[in-house]
């Protein structure tokens, strides 16, 4: 009775295994995601479906092209370095 | 300078009650002030944000011996870290490398998030406060 409630705790009790590869850039998005729906319910007039969910995807998608062109920018100054 | 008998109405209560509920429960605040949907969805948000650094880095990542700083944004997000910080202490559950920095940015950006919407949400208690008194 008791067996899933446990199993389901002692997920938490184990880090779990990320790497170090590209992929694990991906852990970026639910973040990117939490900070624009949190922000934009902060800011929003009135919390409506539609209005809400386009704005908190215009922030999303500014967010992450911001990241991307300074992530290239890092990678393009590196390479000028290291070559 | 001239007083009205609603601007001497004391708009500190209601805005302790509001940043007290909101830092207990994430997006409590905004219950309060009849924001329901805009309350449920920092909730979830913040709760769902949360939990994913807790079951990334596992409970370890909340270490208030070990990571004080880290601890006291952890902090922000409900009083009820503690009870995990109280249980990790002894450093039981040891995390290390990239899922404890992970846990660690996860839990802390859910303190972070939480704290805005506690100042928003008190702020928001305020205006509301002296719009009443001014009409």
């Amino acid at each position: 009775m008791f067996e899933l409630p446990l199993m389901i705790i002692a997920q938490f009790t184990v880090p779990q295994d990320l790497g170090t590869n590209p992929k694990s850039l991906l852990l970026v998005l639910p973040l990117l995601v939490a900070i624009s729906v949190v922000y934009k319910a902060t800011k929003v007039e009135k919390v409506s479906a539609g209005n809400f969910i386009k704005e908190s995807v215009l922030l999303f998608g500014s967010i992450l092209v911001f990241l991307i062109i300074t992530a290239l920018v890092l990678a393009a100054v590196a390479w000028l370095i290291v070559g | 300078m001239t007083y009205n008998r609603a601007s001497q109405q004391n708009p500190w209560p209601l805005m302790f009650l509001v940043a007290l509920t909101g830092w207990i429960l994430p997006g409590g605040g905004y219950l309060v002030l009849k924001e329901i949907s805009r309350g449920v969805i920092i909730f979830i948000t913040i709760a769902v944000i949360f939990i994913a650094g807790l079951y990334i880095g596992s409970i370890g990542v909340v270490d208030p011996a070990g990571a004080r700083l880290w601890y006291i944004v952890q902090m922000a997000t409900s009083p009820f870290v503690a009870i995990i910080g109280y249980y990790t202490q002894g450093g039981g559950f040891p995390a290390y490398g990239r899922p404890n920095e992970m846990g660690q940015i996860y839990t802390s950006t859910a303190g972070l998030l939480n704290l805005l919407c506690i100042v928003n949400a008190v702020y928001m208690s305020y205006l509301r406060k002296t719009q009443t008194e001014e009409n």
